[in-house]
């Protein structure tokens, strides 16, 4: 159970807040398909952060002495970075389809296929091959959280609270549902999030209210795009042992699709990113899950075939969005250059 | 305005692409100024006994009249994987190095999906680029290979983990290409002598995720081999062990989140030591031991500098054997390998387990242990069973779980 609650959390949370990243955009009107292309530009900068500081020997020190506080700082900062240069990408986008008022959906199909060519021609010169890692260790020795460090011991016991949301763990996952939260929060709650989502509904008449749309619509694409390259980071240091390859096993599409199957709606997206992620550590790990702690390998003895559980999450993709997408309601004004003559 | 920034831009994205579409091997070498070894962390330096270390040769160099004497083709996956292409590539630096010659590595392009087409590419360009001796490794060169042997006669060629290739693949009685001297390992022995001393050292729950899917004869070997090590340290110590035997998720020698989280998953569950055996899939099974405080066996290469995990490696003598066999081309003695088949083992000390200070890392196995071992195998007392298709079978001491 602690297994499958940790596995689901590590897949779920980069969807959660992609996901995120996509209502923030489509809520000032922009349609942001370049989640996927932003995700991968974030994890590259991240992991390239994370490389040079490594080579620079800045956290060597801390690393040999097991400070963990330091550690965990270091990890922030290169979420941090991630999201400035997500946000900096992501401009391409705003400029796009705010100032050239070009069409938002080959815009965002274009920063996804410049963004892969982009990173691998970058790790080609700096790695000689197509993955850039960490210049040493790996992410879980360097960044996981563990219960060693609150002076347990191997064989001590935390508890099952504690086993299964603080060993073995990842502070950016909490970070990650932090702001998930704050930003939820800041867009229904306060005055910036309701102008900015009435720049997607109706950016006329938010305009004639003396609502500047321009600025709001490249303030929710920024926010959109430094949460897309947070999110592309903390998928690659969670999952893919700090790695990037220019390549976000689609995600930033799964991502899109939990958007939309969530309704646009913060609370609809967290359990649907969840559901998503559930099948995803399904499909990994289906032999290893043992539900209810009793040695018995349900979904193993079951004697279904294996491809079929590593179909499970696109097929539920398919499923879910066949028979929820009649009922979903997009912000109405999303995908349409705004122009103030057309008022 | 509008018109130029689009026009910029469009050019911008279409030189980043063109720039990808280009063979790896024009890559300018810009690496090795950017690696600057940090004072403060010397554990991090691999163990390297010899006077010169193949990693303080650069991986790409330039030769005056601009071509390349020793040629290598990658197989799947990194050319640094710290394994199997690292390992190989070593050899022919280290040659290449002692001897004054020039060499240069060719990586077949569409990366992991690289068809026969693509490896032929390659090794032309090899020929074409002045090649005297061309290095393939990988038995997935096997269709390129036999074309570009039959293409170029006079050119030798070393497959590593390869077999004797016939001018016609449906033909077996057709005639042998003598100018492709193939080096295969006894990987079974390197892998008995991986799971007897886990088992010994106290494991009782293993692992073995291997590359390839099953059809890589190499790795298939490694892993009978284990398994067959750790039945009969276990018969010994009168313990019955488990193995988890998996081939999902390696196809392409890759690491994966999926691998990842089945490692995870066999971690949380009890496993306590993973071998590792496919190249850059290592990354995914350390990153899921050292998060779940497990162990790693290590593949190819003594992998123990990559990875606290790391407890030992199954070790195959990939640098030692591309030497031997390019020697033999610059020695004109190349007939005697060409076109036969080379299997390099214990006999040859080509396979077997780190055993310097730093790289043996278990608590009660000790060295002496290993080559009272070793020696039962180098005098014929003991064999190890190479046919993989007996994997299935009862074990005496041993409960075999393929996933």
């Amino acid at each position: 159970m602690t297994f499958l609650i940790q596995q689901t959390l590590i897949y779920a949370v980069p969807l959660m807040i992609v996901a995120l990243a996509g209502v923030f955009a489509e809520r000032s009107g922009i349609i942001n398909l370049a989640l996927e292309g932003i995700m991968i530009f974030g994890a590259f900068i991240g992991v390239l952060f994370v490389n040079l500081t490594q080579k620079a020997g800045v956290f060597a020190e801390a690393k040999a002495a097991g400070d963990w506080v330091a550690l965990q700082g270091f990890m922030v900062l290169a979420m941090l970075v991630a999201a400035i240069m997500g946000a900096v990408f992501s401009l391409l986008l705003s400029f796009a389809s705010v100032n050239l008022k070009a069409d938002q959906t080959i815009g965002g199909t274009a920063l996804n296929l410049l963004a892969p060519a982009l990173v691998l021609f970058f790790i080609r010169i700096i790695a000689n091959q197509n993955t850039l890692q960490m210049a040493e260790g790996d992410s879980a020795s360097w960044f996981m959280i563990k219960k060693s460090f609150f002076g347990y011991g191997r064989n001590d016991e935390m508890g099952f609270f504690g086993r299964t949301f603080i060993d073995k763990t990842y502070l950016a996952t909490y970070i990650c549902i932090l702001l998930f939260i704050v930003l939820s929060i800041l867009l229904y709650k306060t005055r910036f999030g309701l102008r900015l989502r009435s720049c997607g509904e109706n950016p006329q008449a938010a305009d004639s209210l003396g609502i500047n749309v321009y600025v709001m619509r490249y303030a929710g694409t920024t926010i959109s795009g430094a949460l897309a390259g947070m999110g592309g980071f903390v998928y690659a240091l969670t999952t893919a042992n700090c790695a990037s390859t220019g390549d976000v096993a689609g995600f930033g599409f799964l991502a899109l699709a939990v958007m939309i199957f969530g309704n646009w709606k913060p609370l609809n997206i967290a359990c649907s990113a969840l559901l998503f992620g559930l099948f995803k550590c399904i499909a990994a790990s289906y032999a290893s899950i043992d539900i209810n702690g009793d040695g018995v390998f349900l979904l193993a003895d079951l004697g279904i075939s294996p491809h079929f559980y590593r179909m499970l999450p696109y097929l539920i993709t398919l499923l879910v969005l066949a028979f929820t997408s009649k009922k979903s309601r997009a912000p109405k004004a999303e995908g349409i250059p705004y122009d103030k003559s057309t008022r | 305005m509008k018109k130029f920034i689009a026009l910029v831009m469009a050019a911008a994205m279409a030189l980043s692409l063109a720039a990808c579409g280009g063979t790896p091997a024009s890559t300018p070498a810009s690496t090795p100024a950017s690696e600057p070894t940090s004072a403060s962390t010397p554990a991090s330096e691999p163990e390297q006994t010899d006077a010169v270390s193949a990693d303080d040769i650069e991986d790409n160099m330039t030769s005056a009249d601009g071509t390349y004497e020793i040629a290598f083709i990658t197989d799947v996956g990194q050319l640094k994987d710290k394994s199997f292409n690292q390992g190989t590539y070593d050899g022919v630096k280290l040659y290449a190095a002692a001897n004054g010659l020039s060499y240069k590595y060719y990586q077949p392009a569409n990366g992991d999906q690289a068809t026969d087409d693509d490896r032929y590419d390659a090794m032309k360009a090899a020929v074409e680029g002045g090649a005297k001796v061309v290095v393939c490794a990988g038995f997935m060169q096997e269709g390129a290979l036999r074309r570009a042997a039959m293409e170029f006669p006079d050119v030798p060629f070393v497959f590593i983990d390869g077999y004797p290739l016939t001018e016609d693949p449906e033909n077996p009685e057709a005639p042998v290409l003598t100018n492709v001297a193939a080096v295969a390992f006894q990987e079974e022995q390197a892998g008995y002598f991986a799971g007897y001393a886990v088992v010994k050292d106290g494991f009782e729950k293993l692992g073995f995720s291997g590359g390839g899917g099953g059809n890589n004869p190499a790795v298939c070997r490694f892993g009978y081999g284990f398994v067959q090590g750790a039945n009969a340290a276990a018969a010994e110590l009168g313990k019955t062990v488990d193995v988890n035997y998996s081939w999902e998720y390696g196809a392409n020698f890759s690491a994966s989140p999926e691998l990842q989280t089945m490692a995870n998953g066999w971690y949380a569950n009890g496993t306590e030591i993973i071998f590792a055996c496919g190249g850059s899939m290592f990354q995914s099974i350390a990153a899921a031991a050292s998060a779940n405080d497990g162990y790693v066996v290590g593949v190819d290469v003594d992998q123990s500098s990559q990875s606290d995990a790391v407890v030992t490696s199954a070790m195959k003598g990939l640098a030692d054997a591309v030497q031997w066999a390019v020697a033999k081309v610059y020695d004109d003695t190349f007939s005697e390998i060409g076109g036969t088949a080379t299997s390099l083992g214990v006999a040859e000390h080509a396979v077997g387990l780190p055993t310097a200070a730093d790289s043996w890392r278990f608590e009660t196995f000790t060295v002496d242990e290993y080559n009272t071992m070793y020696d039962k195998v180098l005098n014929g007392e003991l064999t190890i069973d190479s046919d993989y298709n007996n994997l299935e079978q009862e074990y005496s001491n041993l409960n075999l779980n393929i996933i």
